[in-house]
């Protein structure tokens, strides 16, 4: 009896150790932080956009520039100038010589994909909960982070977005719309950015 | 005591009242009552200010209600505000409601889409050029794939241009409420918001009532637990109404009471109290008959400011009663009560009744015609009381009214008074100086700025109304633009001018956005320009061909936009009057505005950018219209202001205007220096302790107060001249001092009840003129030249 006791015990501990030891190793809380530590990057971008009914892929690319806490813009260079830049509350779209300004609190959809993006760009959490259930999938060195919205308004046009990243590094966000289109946007960190966090 | 019989004279007089009184009645059963807020509203300001008022009274604004859900929680609050949608727009009785909601603007969209090549910006002859075509398709393919894609698809065949985007674009635009679950919420996220146009006309206050009692049964159903809360005009207008007609029941009938109480103690007799009533009742219908002659209706607010007429015109019988019966005694018994009365005491009714008019005549010309009203029903009212009095008392009652009771009493209280109250000269003098200092020191912050002081509605319902406002239209302190022309294409030209102007300033970030009548029905010379663009279907189809070569959207698919641009080459051309009955005429009624003269003045509300000062964006938006005739910048904010300070100085005028023809009029009648300074001096120093009072109490006087003011002189003129007329005959007798005394108490109690009244308008003039008519009688008998003295005064 007490063998088997210990023997239950063992079983026990180790489950205990490796439910604690994944944990440990890398969840939601882990992945925030380790976002948090950036403070600034630059990246190019290359998006692949698949919308059935069309007769091809769309592609678009350029850069993403992206400063704590607050400020994102998003420059398509090709296959026309475009421009998305988002700073507080304040969103400003240019295309040609149109500019276009809203508030992001007067567009609640709007608001939950710019967390989306600046949220994980930044590590804020609590903002990434307020709009999604998020999950974290693999390690420190490669992490895929699954985000689904909560609210049933953005979810009737957003099924779910996945990033993967490595490190402090988000390396591709994929778009997944509740038509089926989808988008998948690769990201290349430029120098400053990957000198820092290089080493896998 | 023989009741003398009727003269020839009497006969006359009696006949020819009930022929008055019997016309002022048919008059009165012909009379509209109106109970709007127009009496509230200035007359015939500027074209610029007409244009606002306009709004005020019969534009959308009349017809706009705003609306916050409380309580509960946030869930609650948004399931509340869908389901109360939902009932409202099934009850037919609104326009437009509106709540956040999307759903709300797909018949809008619908209509859009289906004008969209008559209104879309973008339309010009490179769109439809395979270069301007591939330019356009490629914006449209750069929305699919993302969240915003899924509308984009759904009509991409149709309209591969993007051109409803592009419209949408543009009328959504970056301001609006704050929304959270795809309704409106406050910034603090703690209440639902609604805004809704009731389908009833503005004016029709009858249909506004039912309309309100619609919205809080529906609310009721859809929202139980938590609470509504209302503002817009046609809340207020209703309310105002409700409250006018309950106070002014409840004002004549404590006025009533409170008099007759009075009257019963003074005199112990009924047919004293029925005499006395006589004039006061005669006044009133005669002052209805009056206003409803001049005006065409009496305002509900009238008939309130008609209970102010019983305290004056009570006087008069007041007068008679007592002081006939006083002199029928101690006459030389030839001659009757009315006799003696006739010589003694009617002039100087007469005189005190001329000064009076004088008064009330300047408020006649006033502009606001709830004033005007007031004017002319006071005048008439005062004179058929003293017409009554002196015809009609005198051969019903020729000995005047024969009960003792307290007027003795009375008397010896007046003479008390008239003996003792100079010794305080000194004291009132001195106050009467430091009032000056006062009034002089605060002289920017005597005056009340605002012209909601007017307004019946409580100053509650006002921080309501501004707090939803704030939340819903960014606040009333916004810039207007009214542009106005002959004839609607040159208006609407105009508009486009304008609009052209506000898109450089869109761009460069000075304002946030604008509404323009032009975002839905163009010109005509822009839609030919448009129509002119659209190419025909073989060319369409060629340069489409050319357009989507080697492209991810192949021409074939493409069809019904080629059918689409044909079936918009042979539409009418989309104009104000075509709209009527489509889901745009909502929006269109607020940018739209036909005048009464038949001309249409179009107005483009400009929404200020994010941080950035009223004043700022005017000037800007002032700046960028440089050159453009026919359209005005207006602040309405400022306007309003402006307005009520033209008012407020054109009220100081007349108050002046009149109380200088007072003093003339005085003048004349005594002509003597010192005996008019006597008789001026008392008012001047009342006037200026009750403006003193105010300033002391840092409550800033308005344009009632100082109506206030005016009745003040023209009341406190009667205890002055008679006082004065006392004293010069020698010893002053308590009979008169009786009168005067008593007629003092029903003048500051009437109005005393006047100034607890929950209408703000009609408790600004109690709480001057109750406070003056006592400060008055009192420094009239504390100003008096003592009687010892009188011999020495000029007579």
């Amino acid at each position: 009896m007490p063998a088997l006791d210990r023997r239950q015990l063992c079983v026990a501990m180790l489950a205990l150790a490796g439910v604690r030891s994944a944990h440990a190793a890398f969840g939601f809380d882990e992945l925030m932080a380790t976002l948090a530590q950036r403070r600034s990057g630059e990246a190019r971008f290359d998006e692949e956009r698949f919308v059935s009914g069309l007769d091809q892929t769309l592609r678009s690319s350029g850069t993403l520039s992206f400063s704590a806490p607050d400020r994102l813009v998003r420059q398509t260079l090709k296959p026309r100038s475009e421009s998305f830049i988002v700073e507080g509350n304040q969103l400003t779209l240019q295309r040609g010589d149109r500019v276009r300004r809203l508030a992001l609190d007067n567009v609640p959809e709007l608001a939950a994909m710019v967390t989306a993006l600046r949220g994980t760009l930044s590590g804020d959490g609590s903002a990434l909960r307020r709009y999604f259930n998020a999950t974290v999938e693999g390690a420190a060195a490669r992490w895929t982070l699954t985000l689904v919205p909560v609210d049933f308004r953005l979810l009737s046009t957003v099924r779910l977005l996945r990033i993967d990243g490595m490190h402090a590094d988000v390396r591709v966000v994929e778009l997944q719309l509740a038509d089926g289109d989808r988008s998948v946007t690769t990201i290349e960190p430029l120098a400053p950015a990957k000198a820092r966090t290089a080493t896998p | 005591m023989t009741r003398a019989p009727l003269g020839r004279s009497g006969w006359i007089g009696l006949v020819l009242w009930l022929v008055g009184v019997a016309l002022c009645g048919w008059q009165i059963a012909h009379t509209r009552f109106s109970t709007d807020l127009s009496a509230f509203l200035p007359a015939a300001p500027d074209a610029r200010q007409r244009v606002l008022i306009d709004q005020l009274k019969s534009g959308v604004a009349a017809r706009t209600l705003l609306i916050g859900i409380d309580g509960g929680t946030r869930e609650q609050r948004a399931a509340a505000s869908r389901a109360l949608a939902q009932r409202l727009n099934a009850s037919g009785a609104f326009d437009q409601v509106l709540n956040g909601e999307h759903d709300a603007l797909a018949a809008v969209g619908r209509w859009v889409f289906e004008h969209r090549y008559a209104i879309s910006p973008a339309i010009d002859e490179r769109r439809f050029r395979a270069d301007g075509l591939r330019e356009a398709i490629d914006d449209t393919l750069s929305l699919l794939g993302t969240p915003g894609g899924a509308a984009v698809k759904a009509i991409l065949d149709r309209d591969p241009t993007g051109e409803t985007m592009r419209i949408a674009e543009v009328a959504v635009g970056g301001g609006g409420p704050h929304s959270d679950d795809g309704i409106w919420v406050s910034r603090d996220g703690t209440r639902a918001l609604l805004m809704v146009q009731s389908h009833a006309d503005g004016s029709d206050l009858d249909a506004q009532a039912r309309t309100l009692s619609v919205l809080r049964d529906a609310f009721a159903a859809a929202a139980p637990g938590l609470s509504l809360r209302m503002s817009g005009a046609p809340l207020f207008a209703v309310d105002s109404r409700a409250q006018i007609q309950s106070e002014t029941r409840w004002l004549a009938l404590a006025g009533s009471v409170v008099m007759g109480g009075l009257l019963l103690l003074a005199f112990a007799s009924l047919g004293a109290l029925a005499a006395a009533a006589l004039p006061v009742a005669t006044g009133v219908v005669a002052g209805i008959a009056a206003v409803s002659l001049v005006n065409g209706s009496v305002h509900g607010m009238t008939l309130g400011f008609g209970t102010t007429l019983i305290g004056e015109a009570v006087d008069y019988a007041i007068y008679y009663l007592i002081q006939a019966h006083g002199q029928a005694h101690s006459g030389d018994g030839v001659r009757a009560g009315w006799q003696h009365w006739l010589r003694s005491g009617w002039p100087t009714v007469r005189l005190g009744l001329l000064t009076s008019v004088c008064g009330f005549a300047a408020l006649a010309f006033s502009g606001f015609p709830g004033l005007a009203q007031l004017g002319v029903f006071s005048i008439a009212g005062l004179i058929a009381a003293a017409l009554t009095t002196r015809y009609v008392l005198t051969a019903l009652l020729p000995q005047g009214a024969r009960g003792v009771g307290f007027r003795h009493r009375l008397g010896r209280w007046a003479a008390a008074i008239v003996h003792h109250a100079p010794r305080a000269r000194h004291l009132m003098s001195t106050l009467a100086l430091a009032a000056i200092a006062l009034i002089v020191w605060r002289h920017d912050r005597l005056w009340q700025t605002e012209l909601s002081s007017l307004s019946p509605v409580s100053p509650q319902a006002l921080a309501l109304d501004a707090e939803l406002r704030a939340e819903l239209l960014a606040g009333d302190d916004r810039t207007l633009i009214a542009v106005r022309g002959g004839g609607d294409e040159a208006v609407l030209r105009a508009v486009e001018a304008v609009g052209a102007r506000l898109d450089a300033l869109a761009q460069q970030g000075r304002i946030a956005g604008y509404e323009a009548v032009t975002r839905w029905v163009p010109s005509a010379a822009t839609q030919a320009r448009r129509r002119a663009a659209l190419p025909d279907s073989p060319t369409l189809q060629r340069e489409l061909e050319r357009a989507t070569a080697g492209g991810s959207l192949s021409a074939t698919r493409l069809q019904p936009f080629v059918q689409d641009v044909q079936r918009a080459r042979e539409a009418p051309t989309v104009t104000p009057a075509s709209l009527a009955g489509t889901a745009v005429a909502p929006l269109l009624a607020a940018l739209w505005v036909p005048s009464g003269d038949g001309s249409t003045t179009a107005l483009v509300p400009v929404f200020p950018a994010t941080g950035a000062s009223a004043e700022s964006t005017q000037a800007a938006v002032r700046e960028a219209l440089r050159g453009i005739d026919g359209a005005q910048t207006l602040n309405i904010g400022d306007e309003l202001r402006g307005l009520y300070q033209h008012y407020l100085g054109e009220a100081q005028t007349q108050a002046l205007l009149g109380a200088l023809a007072v003093v003339v009029l005085i003048a004349l009648w005594l002509r003597s220096l010192p005996r008019l300074l006597a008789v001026c001096k008392p008012l001047a120093v009342a006037v200026l302790l009750v403006m003193g009072g105010f300033a002391a109490l840092q409550a800033p006087l308005g344009i009632l107060h100082l109506v206030g003011l005016l009745l003040v002189v023209a009341v406190g003129s009667n205890y002055a001249l008679y006082l004065d007329m006392l004293h010069a005959q020698g010893s002053p007798d308590d009979d008169t001092l009786a009168s005067l005394l008593l007629a003092n108490l029903t003048t500051v109690l009437s109005f005393g009840l006047i100034a607890a009244s929950g209408i703000p308008a009609l408790s600004a003039i109690g709480r001057v003129v109750a406070p003056g008519a006592l400060l008055a009688l009192w420094l009239s008998a504390a100003y008096a030249t003592p009687p010892q003295g009188a011999s020495s005064t000029s007579h």
